[in-house]
């Protein structure tokens, strides 16, 4: 069950491929400035961990929805290890690998793709190893679940958030005690004190960030909508793994005069835009290049992704910065489908779709994620009560072998014939 | 002397005892998960049952267009009893955030079955000072609402009374376990969990006065049940002793679980003392039970079961998981290695709610048998 240490971990892959994507961008005319910071941000990420053991920096590995502000204040090097995972599987090829050695170590093949490969690719030693595990159960079981087999596969010593399924006010203590708890776990591990300061200024900025993230949503409404079919992974990905850095800002900045520019000059992310849709959950990666293409053909945009991009409402304030960070994790637009499905998570769904004025809604509904798909018949109910289709896609996030590309195409395609019907 | 608790499960939901309290003019409420503190409803004057699914593997065609297919059969199960209007007598239900499974069956029931009451608790998945202190809040939170929906006040006396009604069950239960210890019990595994599961699904006060019959008649009524190894059964919830049974008739004794429908359901007794208030002292006992693989740290129910297994003199542990219970699933791994630590062999089966142990799952517990048996000689 333990990490093989000795084998080279595949970090370097993802920045190779990160250099790839610079490099075409270079010589691709639409090419984005905000795409270019984006690529080389994530080279700078990755690179940044692959040298942390020479550079004898301290490595915390964290699931997904993790408050990573409080790592860079500590100066602490994150390793997202979903995000790293996919990455390492999209760029090497090597996903049956990976999960199959998440299988060898006894995970039943319902646990979620995401979450049995990264265990395998910890205990095949694709990811580096940690020096501590911090994991919480945002937002689902498996996340929950996953940190103490990973600790055990890593040897390593590890930190669970709990954090509370709804917003009171008892909750919110409950959390900023358990961040508090974390901090103290992270200083005795690390030897690092917490600078407040710095975790002010990081809280400020992220806040900056939550109005850039809310204003790009914003210029999304125009007709035609003026960001690519899966920008939306590129946003995600900003929050997943660098909150409040100065390079999310930039790029933000960035991607939204792009934006703004072109929803000026009446400039869509596609040349006829025809069906504005809004997207559940994420596409099958292996399937994001043919997305692209299919939405190009189609005149076919993604313009909304109410549980992705849709921040919540509130401030950050940097004078409780702690408090701060906690109220964050309820303003992730992904947390509306942690708490109770009430009537206001519902009622959110249904904004969204009038807002932007959607047409139809793809589901990707992934085999391994079961609190996503047992929303389906409900959010297809809500949305067909406002004449909104849903087509739900079986998937899986990660392993290529769930759905080919014939088949997605075969779908989308009948689903887009519907839509022209109407 | 099983007959009665036999009667309640086969008549469940709707038992002779559920109809005849409703046509008394009270109220039933049905709770989703273990850690719904249902002496809380008893002392609102309710009537608290468990809500469970089908007791055999059947299709779940509505279960599965509502939840999708890759919910757990227990969630899909229960959703579709409750859809097709099995339930249609509660006049609440409530839920927690326990697992997703319970979360999402808790989510849909609020907006399709219109059973009048909801709630739910908010549980977290520590049991450090600052885990109690927002469990309790919770428990306030739930008896405040309960008061308000039924516009009466459930009193520190009445919240005793149900306490001591809950806890002479546990304590009844505790006694009926401790026959299982014997090298040859009186009661077999099948029949044990006839009993559990007629614990939640009828008034406690006749339960304990059919367990106390129960417990006067069996050591002298000559049964007695040995089998060619002492199992434990551990994993997802577990409702059909037809199960049980498919195991036994192979030749083992099913001696001892860590069930949410056994075990886990019945372990720990509400403590109090001069320092507590009723409410404390029950939002202590609920959050510190017997874990559920939900529960960080999960060492907590790992040596917990380990010494049930030393107490119950257990040769081997048959793991059954629902597929996709998620939470059960993820504690497999660790949960072999330390029972492999401890030189107990662990049988890991991938089952349906419901199953009766089919064709494969009996040739798997065959080949488990006789490798403990092997061991033995
Ligand atoms: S895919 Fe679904 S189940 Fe898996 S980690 Fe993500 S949210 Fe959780
Ligand atoms: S797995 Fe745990 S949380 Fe889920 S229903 Fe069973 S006892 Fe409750």
């Amino acid at each position: 069950m333990i990490h093989t240490g000795e084998k080279k971990d595949k970090i370097d892959a993802i920045i190779r491929a990160c250099g790839v994507m610079l490099r075409m961008n270079k010589v691709r005319p639409d090419a984005r400035e905000s795409e270019n910071i984006y690529y080389q941000m994530l080279s700078n990420y990755f690179t940044r961990l692959q040298d942390a053991k020479d550079e004898g920096r301290f490595v915390a590995a964290h699931t997904v929805f993790f408050p990573t502000e409080i790592l860079y204040a500590m100066d602490i090097v994150p390793m997202h290890t979903e995000t790293t995972t996919w990455m390492i599987s999209l760029f090497t090829g090597e996903c049956a690998d990976l999960l199959s050695a998440g299988t060898d170590l006894g995970l039943a093949s319902e646990i979620c793709t995401p979450h049995r490969g990264l265990a395998g690719a910890f205990a095949s030693g694709a990811l580096p190893r940690p020096n501590v595990m911090l994991w919480s159960n945002l937002i689902c079981d498996n996340t929950a679940k996953s940190g103490e087999l990973l600790m055990e596969i890593n040897r390593c010593p590890g930190f669970f958030i709990d954090h509370p399924f709804q917003h009171s006010e008892d909750e919110m203590k409950y959390l900023v005690g358990e961040l508090n708890s974390m901090i103290g776990f992270l200083e005795e591990q690390s030897g690092h004190k917490m600078n407040w300061d710095r975790l002010a200024e990081i809280v400020a900025r992220m806040d900056r960030q939550i109005e850039l993230f809310r204003e790009i949503c914003e210029l999304r409404k125009a007709v035609p909508s003026p960001f690519h079919t899966q920008g939306f992974l590129e946003l995600l990905t900003i929050d997943y793994l660098f909150p409040g850095q100065p390079e999310a800002t930039d790029y933000l900045e960035t991607l939204r005069q792009e934006l703004a520019d072109m929803v000026k000059n009446g400039e869509g992310a596609v040349s006829d835009e025809r069906f504005r849709l809004m997207s559940f959950f994420i596409p099958p990666m292996h399937l994001i290049g043919f997305l692209e293409r299919i939405s190009q053909e189609y005149g076919a945009v993604s313009v909304t992704e109410p549980f992705f991009t849709y921040w919540g409402e509130g401030r950050l304030d940097p004078n409780r910065p702690l408090e701060s960070v906690a109220e964050k994790s309820y303003m992730i637009p992904e947390t509306r489908m942690y708490g109770p499905l009430d009537d206001r998570a519902l009622k959110s769904i249904v904004d969204c779709a009038e807002q932007y004025r959607v047409d139809g809604a793809i589901y990707y509904a992934d085999v391994g994620c079961r609190h996503t798909c047992a929303t389906i018949k409900l959010f297809k109910d809500i949305l067909n009560e406002i004449d909104v289709p849903v087509l739900t896609l079986d998937c899986d996030v990660v392993d290529p072998t769930i759905t080919s590309e014939e088949e997605v195409r075969e779908k989308l395609e009948r689903f887009f014939e519907l839509l022209e019907d109407r | 002397m099983f007959d009665r608790f036999i009667e309640v499960n086969s008549t469940f939901p709707k038992t002779a005892h559920v109809l005849e309290h409703k046509r008394q003019g009270g109220l039933v409420f049905g709770w989703l998960c273990t850690y719904v503190p249902e002496e809380i409803m008893h002392a609102a004057g309710a009537l608290p049952v468990r809500i469970t699914g089908h007791n055999q593997e059947t299709e779940l065609e509505d279960g599965s267009a509502y939840l999708y297919v890759n919910n757990c059969s227990f969630s899909r199960s229960c959703l579709q009893m409750g859809l097709r209007g099995g339930y249609d007598f509660l006049d609440g239900v409530v839920g927690s955030s326990t697992c997703d499974g319970a979360r999402r069956l808790f989510d849909l029931w609020r907006n399709y079955i219109e059973t009048p009451f909801h709630h739910v608790l908010t549980i977290p998945r520590k049991s450090t000072p600052e885990a109690h202190a927002l469990y309790y809040q919770q428990v306030v939170q739930f008896k405040e609402r309960l008061e308000e929906f039924l516009g009466i006040q459930i009193t520190d006396e009445k919240l005793h009374q149900s306490i001591d009604v809950y806890n002479e069950s546990r304590t009844l239960l505790k006694n009926l376990y401790e026959l299982r210890k014997l090298d040859n019990p009186p009661i077999s595994g099948a029949e044990t969990m006839e009993v559990l599961n007629a614990s939640f699904r009828m008034p406690k006060e006749l339960f304990n006065e059919y367990l106390k019959d129960l417990l006067r008649d069996l050591p002298s009524s000559g049964h007695t049940h040995n089998g060619l190894a002492r199992l434990m059964v551990t994993g997802s919830v577990l409702t059909n002793p037809e199960f049980i049974k498919s195991i036994e008739n192979q030749g083992a004794l099913v001696v001892a679980d860590d069930l949410c429908t056994s075990t886990r359901y019945w372990s720990d007794p509400v403590e109090l003392n001069e320092d507590t208030t009723p409410l404390q002292a029950i939002s202590r006992r609920y959050l510190d039970n017997f874990p559920c693989a939900r529960m960080f740290p999960s060492d907590k129910r790992f040596n917990r079961i380990l010494s049930l297994v030393q107490d119950f003199k257990v040769d081997g542990v048959i793991s059954q998981i629902i597929r996709y219970c998620v939470a059960y699933a993820h504690d497999l791994p660790l949960l072999t290695e330390r029972l492999r630590a401890n030189g107990i062999p662990m049988l890991a089966l991938d089952v349906e709610y419901g199953t009766s142990g089919s064709g494969q799952i009996q040739t798997r517990v065959q080949a488990f048998l006789e490798m403990l048996g092997a061991r033995k000689r």
